[in-house]
């Protein structure tokens, strides 16, 4: 019993983290059209980011947490403004391949700034530890998580269904000559977005420092694989689906590991191909 | 920490310079290296030239900049000396990846286009295997400083004659054998592991059981669990172990992935429920300095070099001199690629030629004084044999890391794999 | 007329050239021409269900791999020679892809983009997983290049660089004409109008999905060619063939060159590994810059080098003409 316990809970908070990571690649595909390919990369400066708060400028983690995602928002804000922005109408290799060419850039920035080795935060204080769950030790920071993946899709689902800058959004994505010609500054709105989405993909790497407890220059790109996969399991551009494929995923994933352990490389990829091929849209993408 | 931005600084001056030196050096030919007089008029043709190789991006670039540390200052050392034979050393150093191709393509750019006369250094265990019959069309030294896999010199320097590799660094058998030869002595009996997987754990695991089960009869293997490389969750691995509740954990992860399974381990509280934990390259620098005082106490670890032992003048000198140098300890690649290039100098001086089939023979059997103590070069498999401790991590304040206490130091000869491995005999323990 | 002839003498001219390369390189730049005819090979198939047809797949390294693990484990157990062994290389990526190619063609886009790359990486880990027949990830080691037997008992041998060069250059001119043909031929037209618009295609009797699948198993045997070649060349045949982002680089390679013409794929192989090791001679930071340049060309060159390239000419000669 305690067994089984464990495994859902580990499910849950890597289920949780992940669709915290996926939520903003979600949203800029959702919103823009654009698989955005180096939301890993992203994903890896909020880490480094929030680490030098930590670390460099002694203010804490949770300093870092606020502070780290914020300076990606730049770097996002970049990519969009004087890159990516010129190739929204052209077909979706050049896309993935312009995202990629990021990937390259930023990867080896990360690694000229803060070296190639392995950077090891320090253990957390609040929030540290673990606490006894049927008898064996769970972290509390992974509870942390399992709770702050809810909110923050409650949080994005309040902003884009009740808010007014959520509908211009909305509107915005199904048509965006319309929303054009109605006076939405167009431009400046996907801007705002894929820099939001830039924040949510930084967000989760600054919340990845105490859970994965190391920073690689290659962290961006397990991780970016893993939220695709997600992300179109769920439907591509859905956040409900991305939630939910993520909880499958992360449940699915910790069971396969624990109990059957000879498909664990593939199992997220079986785990797509079987969704695809039972309903091709993913399970709540917007069908043809 | 200000430290590491001034080492950091200082390196990437480096980075930038020693590419460039041997890149001008290489397509400026006579025209941008300065004329050198050294001397004696010299018997071997100058300059000489290495190439290395070793991970330098991704998950594992770390350990490409350990590598580099130690070889640049080898070569520091080496030509402010006067050279080898009176020649100046040149390096070029470039990213192996991970990737075997690449690594290939490095071997042959710095054979056939740059002009290399020796190569050295290699990661990835499957990159050495890959390279052992490239090595030997190219016909050049290919010293290896850190891949382990046992393979590369059983069978393809012993078996297959590739006569052009060494290695220099400790290869599995510490990490299988010796660790049985240690664990021998606890009264753990029921034993699990969380391994890599990929080869080098399979390997490790099972020359660990094979070995544990011949010198303590009665024990048994109870639970196993393979982390993918690239894993960075290792809490359904870590619930298999507390499942099974084994006396003992045996773990070859290494690098990055030891360091989050240690901390994800100890928030799961699993040091307090397993006794005995077995770590073969637990006592790598990147390691030691990552978990910090977060580091259980009391857990056996062993590396392919640890810097303080042998405690002698040798090795204590050279790691005050690399700390000096880099505002850091040495990570073992650091040692073997620093020992590898004055390895290389030993041969060519002692042969009196560069020429392939002249090292060979110069190298082996070769004795030499290293910061890891003295390494003997084996005839038959080019195995370099030398002593490694494995201890129990406690605090010393003198360090903000743990250290190894309790040392214990098994003869290398009484757990290395003997040639001709196969058959009674060949491998450990010996009568 | 002219455009045709025009291009009959440029490829003539690069076969010559070719041909001149072992005579007239050193060694590295011989190994490194061998493994852009090699890229080369995977890209031109690969291109075919890409510009051509218009779907994007990631997995077509696990056809790249069937191919070398084909030739390596039919070398260990049956015989080596070499044309056989090829053949038993494209043998195994075509039944791999015409496996994974009927489970796929069904979706389209980034659907099937997905699903090929999760076909693709289950075959990356099958390999890994099935140690005994594999090697697991130590790959197949030490695979030879026995002398090609011809008729009368004559050998040719391939044991050499300088040697093993003509057997890579006969399978490059060969594929590479095989695929012009198939572009010019009306397969390959009818693939052009599936890309243009399926469903007027599909009206007008194209057998759609049949097509697809055809051009899929076609760009398969293609990778698998190149992979059975590379077995040989570098003597081993290793999991990371199947991985995605083994994958990933005829897709990038062709729209480097340009995905709408032959030569295409092939200029964008050659700039691809050229350039890697000119900027792998300046700094350890190539990512860095192999970024920025690949961010220089998406942006500046609509269509690929080739496509732009093919553009300003047409251009120049207008302006000629004019």
């Amino acid at each position: 019993m305690q067994s089984y316990v464990h495994v859902i809970l580990a499910g849950l908070s890597s289920g949780m983290f992940i669709w915290l990571v996926a939520s903003g690649l979600t949203l800029i595909f959702g919103v823009l059209g654009v698989l955005n390919f180096a939301h890993g990369s992203f994903y890896m400066l909020g880490a480094y980011c929030a680490f030098t708060v930590l670390k460099y400028l002694g203010a804490g983690f949770w300093a870092g947490l606020l502070l780290g995602p914020l300076a990606v928002c730049a770097a996002g804000f970049v990519v969009e403004r004087f890159f990516l922005r010129h190739v929204y109408r052209i077909a979706l290799p050049y896309q993935l391949l312009l995202t990629f060419a990021f990937v390259l850039i930023f990867d080896n920035l990360v690694k000229i700034v803060w070296g190639g080795g392995a950077l090891s935060p320090p253990s957390l204080s609040f929030l540290g530890g673990s606490i006894p769950i049927l008898g064996r030790n769970f972290p509390v920071y992974n509870l942390f998580i399992i709770a702050v993946g809810p909110t923050v899709a409650l949080l994005l689902w309040a902003l884009l269904e009740k808010t007014w800058y959520g509908r211009i959004i909305r509107a915005s994505s199904s048509d965006r000559e319309m929303a054009a010609s109605l006076g939405v500054r167009v431009p400046a709105l996907f801007t705002g977005v894929f820099v939001f989405g830039t924040w949510l993909g930084a967000l989760g790497g600054g919340l990845a420092v105490p859970y994965v407890g190391l920073l690689t220059p290659g962290m961006g790109e397990t991780i970016i694989i893993e939220a695709f996969i997600v992300a179109v399991i769920g439907g591509l551009g859905s956040l409900k689906g991305a939630f939910v494929g993520a909880l499958v995923i992360g449940i699915l994933s910790a069971f396969g590991t624990r109990f059957f352990p000879a498909f664990d490389m593939a199992l997220t990829f079986i785990l797509m191909g079987g969704v695809l091929l039972w309903r091709p849209q993913g399970l709540f993408g917007a069908t043809r | 920490m200000e430290k590491k931005g001034m080492n950091r600084r200082q390196f990437l001056k480096l980075t930038g310079a020693v590419p460039l030196v041997a890149a001008a050096g290489g397509l400026g030919g006579g025209l941008l290296t300065p004329k050198w007089v050294w001397g004696a008029p010299p018997k071997v043709k100058g300059p000489i030239r290495i190439g290395y190789q070793a991970v330098l991006s991704g998950t594992l670039a770390g350990y490409g900049e350990f590598h580099k540390m130690g070889a640049v200052m080898a070569i520091e050392e080496i030509n402010a000396k006067g050279g080898i034979a009176g020649q100046k050393v040149e390096m070029d150093f470039r990213d192996s990846t991970l990737k075997t191709d690449d690594a290939i393509k490095n071997a042959r750019y710095f054979v056939d286009s740059w002009g290399a006369d020796f190569l050295a250094g290699i990661d990835s265990s499957g990159q050495a295997l890959a390279l052992a019959p490239v090595m030997a069309q190219l016909d050049r030294v290919l010293m290896v400083t850190h891949g382990a896999t046992e393979k590369l010199t059983e069978e393809f320097v012993y078996k297959k004659g590739v006569r052009q590799i060494f290695r220099n660094c400790m290869p599995t058998y510490n990490d299988g054998n010796a660790a049985a030869f240690i664990a021998k002595d606890f009264p753990a009996v029921k034993w699990a592991t969380v391994s890599p997987k990929y080869e080098y754990g399979f390997t490790c695991w099972k020359m660990f059981q094979e070995t544990l089960t011949k010198v303590k009869p009665g024990v048994s293997f109870i639970a196993e669990s393979w982390a993918p490389f690239g894993t960075t969750d290792f809490r359904s691995h870590i619930n298999t172990i507390l499942d099974a509740k084994p006396d003992g954990l045996y773990s070859t992860e290494w690098a990055g992935e030891l360091i989050s399974f240690l901390k994800q381990a100890k928030e799961a509280g699993l040091f307090d429920k397993v006794k005995y934990v077995m770590l073969p390259v637990g006592a790598a620098m990147d390691v030691l300095e990552g978990m910090g005082k977060d580091m259980p106490d009391n857990i056996w670890l062993s590396a392919r070099y640890y810097f303080q032992y042998p405690n002698n003048k040798v090795n204590n000198d050279w790691v005050a001199r690399f700390n000096k140098r880099w505002k850091h300890y040495p990570a073992y690649v650091s040692e073997t690629a620093y020992s590898a290039i004055y390895a290389y100098k030993a041969a060519v001086e002692k042969a009196g030629s560069k020429e392939t089939k002249a090292v060979i023979a110069a190298l082996e059997g070769m004795e030499q004084v290293c910061p890891a103590g003295t390494r003997v070069f084996r005839k038959e498999d080019h195995q370099a044999i030398y002593d490694v401790p494995w201890g129990k991590t406690k605090s010393d304040p003198k360090y903000p890391f743990k250290v190894m206490g309790d040392m214990k130091v098994i003869p290398a000869n009484a757990y290395f794999n003997r040639p001709p491995f196969e058959g009674p005999g060949t491998v450990p323990p010996f009568k | 007329m002219r455009a045709q002839t025009r291009n009959a003498v440029a490829a003539s001219a690069v076969l010559l050239a070719l041909c001149a390369v072992p005579f007239l390189a050193g060694k590295f730049a011989i190994y490194l021409t061998m493994r852009i005819m090699l890229l080369g090979i995977f890209a031109v198939g690969y291109n075919l269900l890409l510009g051509q047809t218009g779907l994007l797949s990631f997995g077509h390294g696990a056809f790249y791999a069937a191919g070398a693990y084909g030739l390596g484990l039919f070398g260990a157990h049956v015989s080596t020679h070499p044309l056989l062994g090829v053949a038993a290389g494209v043998a195994a990526a075509v039944l791999v892809a015409l496996l994974i190619g009927y489970l796929c063609v069904r979706h389209t886009e980034i659907y099937f983009a997905m699903l090929t790359l999760a076909c693709g990486m289950m075959v990356f880990s099958l390999i890994w997983n099935l140690r005994e027949i594999t090697g697991g990830d130590d790959g197949l080691i030490g695979i030879m290049r026995a002398p090609v037997p011809l008729f009368g008992g004559i050998k040719i041998p391939i044991g050499t660089d300088g040697q093993f060069y003509f057997f890579v250059l006969f399978f490059f001119a060969l594929g590479v004409w095989v695929v012009h043909r198939i572009r010019q031929s009306p397969f390959g037209l009818a693939l052009a109008g599936i890309r243009e618009n399926a469903r007027r295609s599909e009206f007008a009797g194209v057998p759609v999905r049949r097509y697809r699948l055809a051009v899929f198993v076609l760009s398969g045997a293609f990778a698998g060619l190149a992979g059975s070649l590379e077995a040989l060349l570098e003597s081993n045949a290793r999991p990371f063939m199947a991985h995605w982002t083994h994958s990933a680089e005829p897709v990038l390679v062709s729209l480097l060159g340009g995905m709408s013409s032959l030569a295409g794929p092939l200029v964008g192989g050659a700039i691809y590994i050229a350039m890697r090791e000119i900027i792998q001679r300046f700094t350890e930071n190539w990512m860095l810059w192999f970024g920025i340049v690949l961010l220089v060309i998406i942006l500046g060159f609509r269509g690929g080098v080739v496509g732009t390239l093919s553009a300003l000419f047409r251009k120049a000669a207008a302006k000629g003409e004019g």
